[in-house]
């Protein structure tokens, strides 16, 4: 095959030029860019984030070789952030864990998936038998497929009858459900992604975009490129990258930015930016304890002068009345947020003063309009919040209380409904507490690492030595393996099929496309064959393919807000996701709850309709709450002791506790190891200089670490990358919890600084 | 005379292996051409160029590539496994085949003939 003339001519131009300026061509000269004929893609899903990013898999000669961004995929157009780039390279990891184990006298000995299943039945059935059902508990993870999470509830609610089922998007999303369920009555947002290009404005709050959910800042910043008019306000105690494209930053005392979303509202209300028609037609509003009438609320708003939130806050006056004139100003805008506002204290609180702002100004249901949270994990939606991962829930948004809910899901089960108990379960701290106590006896944990990842960590290491506790894992060791008395070696992504549903209610297929390492085995097996094991044959042996159970799954969504049941494998196979509803194999899926086309709108009868382009009809009446909320601050204050707030967070190149991109070198090159980062006045005056070994110590613990002197974290904070298990900052977090959604405050806690 | 013979004999030997050992690292484009200097790899790759480099990281920085953080490594490998001092382009398709580029288009064209510099700026 020859090269034209025109090609060796600009090449060897090339080369001269690539010569003096360090870039050159390949050795051997020209090659074609697609020269891997023999290469076959399949298309998946990103294992990481909530974005929910389409991949290729490239597979030769039996092994993945190569990954790409799905250019058909319209949620990245063929784009990948830094993770997803190496993401095919951790399926060989050194680490995999390839054989199932038992601690046998203090020490890891491989044995065979009979002994092992047989070896964990019974002693569930044992400790079910002596301390009954809630002496058991499972730990899940927003990163199981639904089909994993749909098997572990059957086993642990339907079958051994107990609730405490757990999963880590307690630990992050928990505040956002408890939101959207407080102000819509339902959850999950009424927008997309398709939104963010129409919007006019962003508000980021609590959110640093630009590394934990990069696809998402890489569309706003294409967007904002090709229109500069449109505006970004940031709102978030910390300077982060997604600053470069912010057109003001507000900078709150961590914890203390309720106050400024109520000021806020007030401005926007006196300075005429309220749409007073929608608020007419579709809003009610409510304190924590009764209804209001709008006089009520904006009464309750006078206390929040720009002056006050200011005090409150720390921020300038004229940042929070420029901030609220963003807003007001925009056509559209469009919120984003996802841990600094979830991992607080007042989390469905913080939730609820940002959806205000929105039903406010009618700013929702509108393209470019919504009050968008961002996930954290790929199937935190999906998986737990839709499939009921959590001790309060049932598949397909049903709650335990709810009787009708139980009788639905144990006829689907094949299940007595008297198995499933009708009180909630123990939400992930008191899980962990009552493992602590005893009360738990045996726990299992799937795809997480809780030992490193739950806020005040080291208190809860005791319940998990002294408990009997196994772990369903690809990775070994973990900071979690070491207490376990069991290790199960799990498929890894692209060693199973599945389902993840992303951020924005859009579920995707993912295909198996090699066999598991090892003696790896998918995890909806290992639970259908330990079910089988402790007596649940009849229950489970049913279940011979993914699809089978994804087939009952969606039969559950039927008729429910989230209804999935046209969103079948032949259709998930072939199309690059469904956003619910999609109530039939023909429906396209929704780009837009609570207006016309969305299907559960469109069926509303004429009456309830009349006069309505928008419906909550979630709500009574189909109005949404605006809340009056007080503005409470962080459950642990800085003080004279302890006079920094400290937070946490992620960097863009690794993810959670590094089991998986700390086994790609060259992310661990980009972030060889975590830091603290101080803000250059605090440093100064502490004489603290850059990559000095300092102590962070809080009420909880003390880490030895190297500072990193920056104009990044507001004076008076720090922030910890919390991603390694060698610089443990989850031993410095705080385990007090949102009463509502009993989500943690990683976000905040108060901390003291000093060189080592 | 044996020990003059002795030490004529390991002056050979001595020869003969740089000979072989140059010959070895002549073969292995790695060690002859492509070969990090020594570098501290508690660091950061952008954290040392920062100083070494200033102006390819602020070329680097001004692009999307650089407001994304795509760091040096994407194009250069980690420096310890693997070091491109050259990189070859099949990285690009990993992300460039869809919207704004597709560089599928480029036919047998590498990336880096037309996309200069850190800028990566097209035809300067
Ligand atoms: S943005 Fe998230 S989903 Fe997309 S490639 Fe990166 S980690 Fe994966």
């Amino acid at each position: 095959m020859g090269v034209t003339r025109r090609e060796f001519i600009k090449t060897t131009a090339a080369a001269a030029a690539a010569a003096s300026i360090g870039t050159t061509l390949l050795p051997g000269g020209v090659k074609p860019l697609f020269a891997e004929n023999d290469m076959e893609w399949h298309k998946s899903v990103c294992r990481f984030c909530g974005v929910g990013c389409g991949v290729l898999i490239g597979v030769k000669n039996g092994k993945v070789a190569a990954i790409r961004g799905d250019k058909f995929n319209t949620i990245n157009k063929g784009h990948l952030c830094v993770k997803g780039f190496y993401l095919h390279k951790i399926i060989y990891a050194k680490t995999r864990l390839t054989h199932p184990m038992i601690k046998k006298n203090g020490k890891f000995e491989k044995v065979s998936w009979d002994e092992a299943l047989n070896f964990v039945a019974k002693k569930f059935n044992e400790i079910r038998k002596a301390h009954g059902p809630d002496a058991l508990a499972f730990y899940g993870s927003g990163q199981a497929e639904t089909e994993e999470t749909y098997m572990a509830n059957k086993l642990f609610k339907g079958c051994i009858g107990t609730n405490n089922m757990e999963g880590n998007p307690r630990l992050c999303m928990a505040s956002a459900v408890g939101g959207y369920l407080t102000s819509f009555g339902l959850d999950e947002p009424a927008g997309t992604y398709e939104d963010i290009e129409q919007a006019e404005m962003f508000m980021l709050i609590g959110t640093n975009t630009a590394e934990a959910h990069p696809i998402v800042f890489e569309r706003i910043v294409r967007h904002k490129m090709k229109n500069p008019n449109v505006k970004i306000l940031i709102i978030d105690p910390r300077k982060t990258p997604t600053d470069q494209v912010a057109d003001l930053h507000l900078f709150p005392k961590p914890g203390w930015d309720l106050a400024i979303l109520h000021a806020m509202a007030r401005i926007i209300i006196k300075e005429g930016y309220a749409d007073e028609q929608f608020i007419k037609d579709n809003v009610v509003f409510k304190d924590n304890k009764k209804n209001l009438t709008y006089e009520q609320y904006k009464q309750f708003l006078e206390k929040f002068t720009p002056e006050y939130a200011s005090k409150v806050s720390g921020v300038p006056v004229e940042d929070i009345v420029k901030a609220a004139r963003m807003f007001g100003q925009a056509k559209t805008a469009m919120s984003m947020w996802t841990m600094g506002i979830n991992q607080r204290t007042r989390g469905v609180w913080a939730n609820n003063l940002i959806t205000n702002l929105h039903l406010l100004t009618g700013k929702i249901g509108k393209p470019g309009c919504d009050s968008f949270s961002l996930t954290g994990q790929p199937n935190a939606c999906g998986g737990v919040r839709e499939g009921g991962g959590l001790c309060h829930l049932l598949p397909a948004h049903r709650v335990v209380k709810n009787p009708k809910h139980r009788e639905e899901v144990a006829k689907v089960w094949g299940v007595p409904v008297s198995n499933i108990q009708p009180k909630p379960g123990k939400h992930t701290v008191a899980m962990f507490e009552a493992l602590n106590k005893g009360e738990i006896k045996g726990i299992y944990i799937m795809c997480t690492n809780p030992a490193q990842s739950l806020p005040n960590a080291s208190k809860y290491w005791k319940g998990l030595k002294e408990q009997f506790v196994v772990v369903a894992e690809s990775f070994f060791p973990t900071a979690t393996t070491k207490f376990a008395d069991v290790v199960l070696p799990a498929a890894f992504w692209a060693e199973k099929e599945g389902v993840y549903g992303c951020t924005e209610r859009r579920s995707q297929y993912m295909p198996k496309v090699l066999e598991p390492m090892g003696e790896a085995r998918w995890d909806a097996f290992i639970l259908r064959d330990l079910g089988i094991r402790m007596g649940f044959k009849k229950e489970f042996e049913k279940y011979k393919t993914a699809e089978d159970i994804w087939n009952e799954y969606i039969s559950l969504t039927k008729g429910r807000d989230l209804d999935l049941s046209g969103a079948t494998y032949r259709r998930l196979k072939k199309e690059r996701g469904l956003r619910w509803p999609v109530p039939s194999e023909d429906h396209p899926g929704t780009y837009k709850r609570y207006v016309k086309g969305d299907p559960i709108f469109d069926e509303l009868s004429e009456e309830k309709k009349k006069g309505r382009w928008i419906y909550f009809y979630g709500k009574p009446e189909g109005k949404a709450v605006v809340w009056a909320r007080p503005d409470k601050g962080p459950e642990e204050p800085t003080d004279e002791e302890f006079p920094f707030a400290l937070s946490t967070g992620r960097v863009l190149e690794h993810w959670h506790t590094l089991t998986m991109t700390g086994t790609v070198p060259e992310l661990n090159r980009a972030v060889p190891k975590a830091y603290v980062e101080i803000n250059p006045e605090d440093a100064k005056a502490l004489g603290i200089a850059n990559k000095d070994q300092v102590i962070v110590e809080t009420r909880r613990g003390q880490l030895k670490i190297e500072a990193r002197v920056i104009n990044r974290p507001k004076k008076g904070t720090l922030f910890i990358p919390w991603h390694w298990e060698e610089w443990m900052a989850n031993i410095l977090t705080i385990d007090a919890f949102d009463p509502g959604s009993k989500e943690p405050e990683y976000k905040v806690c108060a901390a003291r600084i000093r060189k080592a | 005379m044996n020990g003059k013979l002795g030490k004529g004999l390991l002056v050979i030997l001595f020869g003969v292996l740089l000979i072989f050992a140059w010959h070895l690292q002549a073969n292995d484009g790695k060690a002859q051409g492509e070969k990090h200097p020594d570098v501290d790899f508690s660091i950061s790759c952008t954290e040392c160029h920062q100083e070494v480099t200033p102006e390819i990281v602020a070329q680097w920085k001004s692009t999307k590539h650089g407001m994304m953080n795509f760091g040096c490594y994407m194009c250069h490998g980690d420096g310890q496994v693997e070091f491109k001092a050259k990189p070859d382009t099949d990285n690009c398709l990993n992300c460039h085949t869809g919207e704004p580029v597709d560089a599928s288009k480029g036919g047998n064209l590498q990336c880096f003939s037309c996309h200069k510099n850190h800028n990566l700026k097209f035809h300067q």
